[in-house]
């Protein structure tokens, strides 16, 4: 390469560390780049220039509800990889036969319409496990709890936006014993949220109910939604 | 092995990537708390609306904690290279929203604001300090090269776009940038010495 193709491509560092090349530019930089140690000196010098510019920005705070929304994806990720190690553990135990039936009735899916005053099963449709449940307040949310071992997930839909100093958080009912499940949630910007319940085992319903920031020991408002749980 | 959150904290960020990529969530809610305020601002400087921004920001850290190791230390720091993935992210959203143009807000003396003073580590204060070298950098620069600088990093926009808003030869655009992202550089090399 010449000195002036070489010029070219140098003047060319500086847009390549603000984003500013097309794709086509940057593959012929970063070929360039290979073989010339002088542009590559020159970017590794102005590199720490550009890497700065965001801690420039004014810093606007970012709201509480942001870091749960977050988190709780992670904390679901970690209980559905928790589950999936469990299934590997016992082999054939649990097992999909397919992508919408857990086998041996080990696991059931719900598919429920909120509901406060009551709540109705509607049927356990041809798979056994499927069960509907509808009834009055809290109109269009809609929930989905797949159950697997000691565990269950509930994902809800169509979920109000909460106020700020609000979250959502997840009760059990054993009997007719009424404990929180240690879930604290908010519902993600397209009305929907998922939450992971531990300790399954001999609950009949589980609620969800708005809740102070931080959580309550006592349900302190209607429940959104309530999903009876076959045992 | 996880780690508990306060033994995670004691961790640098180059430790707490190859935890985070074996699903420790104590170690990536570590990360997200030292990183996610300014990638959230960095997003809402781009995008320019709360409800976007928590989405790229959310996006963006989702896909961090979903990809695991991918962090190379060859890119740069764990936060800048965080920060490039929230800007890309950011810029994504921009280019895709047709007929709205990127609020840029080039005489916005806000964007240069300082942070409250409060209560820092050692590394928040030299981050701080160091923030400041680029606040007085980019505010030093003069119009035409900060202008650049921000369309470009900021805004999303290619080198040719910019020559064509600004109405001047493409060199002209990189001669800007490179001076620019010079000084900067240089007053970072005085804040160093």
């Amino acid at each position: 390469m010449n000195e002036r193709e070489h010029a070219g491509r140098r003047d060319e560092l500086a847009p390549y560390l603000l984003g500013a090349l097309e794709p086509g530019e940057v593959a012929a930089l970063e070929q360039h780049l290979a073989g010339c140690e002088e542009c590559r000196a020159e970017l590794a010098w102005l590199r720490p220039a550009a890497q700065m510019l965001p801690e420039a920005v004014e810093r606007v705070e970012a709201p509480a509800e942001l870091r749960t929304r977050i988190m709780g994806e992670v904390e679901a990720d970690v209980s559905r990889r928790s589950r999936r190690d469990r299934r590997g553990l016992f082999g054939g135990l649990q097992r999909w036969t397919d992508g919408r039936r857990l086998a041996a009735g080990l696991a059931a899916v719900l598919v429920v319409a909120a509901g406060v005053a009551g709540y109705a099963i509607s049927g356990g449709g041809s798979e056994g496990n499927t069960i509907t449940v509808a009834a009055g307040h809290a109109p269009g949310v809609t929930a989905k709890m797949v159950r697997e071992g000691d565990s269950g997930t509930l994902r809800l839909a169509n979920v109000h936006q909460l106020p700020s100093n609000e979250v959502l958080q997840a009760w059990v009912r054993r009997g007719k014993q009424i404990e929180s499940a240690k879930t604290l949630f908010v519902p993600n910007r397209d009305g929907t949220a998922t939450a992971v319940i531990d300790h399954m085992q001999g609950v009949n319903t589980v609620m969800v109910t708005a809740e102070p920031r931080g959580g309550s020991a006592h349900p302190t408002s209607a429940p959104i939604v309530a999903v009876g749980v076959p045992q | 092995m996880k780690t508990r959150g306060r033994s995670a904290e004691r961790l640098a960020d180059e430790e707490l990537m190859p935890l985070i990529g074996e699903k420790d969530a104590a170690a990536f809610e570590v990360f997200y708390d030292r990183h996610g305020g300014v990638a959230y601002s960095l997003a809402y400087r781009i995008v320019g609306e709360r409800a976007a921004a928590e989405d790229v920001t959310q996006e963006a850290f989702v896909s961090i904690w979903r990809s695991g190791g991918r962090y190379d230390r060859a890119r740069g720091s764990v936060r800048s290279w965080t920060l490039g993935i929230v800007r890309n992210r950011a810029i994504d959203l921009l280019r895709s929203r047709s007929g709205r143009a990127p609020k840029l807000g080039f005489d916005d003396e806000t964007a240069l604001e300082q942070r409250p003073s409060g209560d820092f580590t050692d590394e928040e204060a030299l981050r701080h300090e160091t923030a400041e070298e680029v606040r007085g950098a980019l505010g030093e620069l003069p119009g035409e090269q900060s202008k650049v600088i921000e369309l470009a990093y900021f805004g999303g926009f290619s080198q040719a776009e910019i020559a064509e808003m600004l109405s001047v030869p493409l060199g002209t655009v990189k001669g800007r940038m490179r001076l620019g992202l010079e000084k900067i550089r240089g007053r970072l090399a005085e804040g160093v010495a």
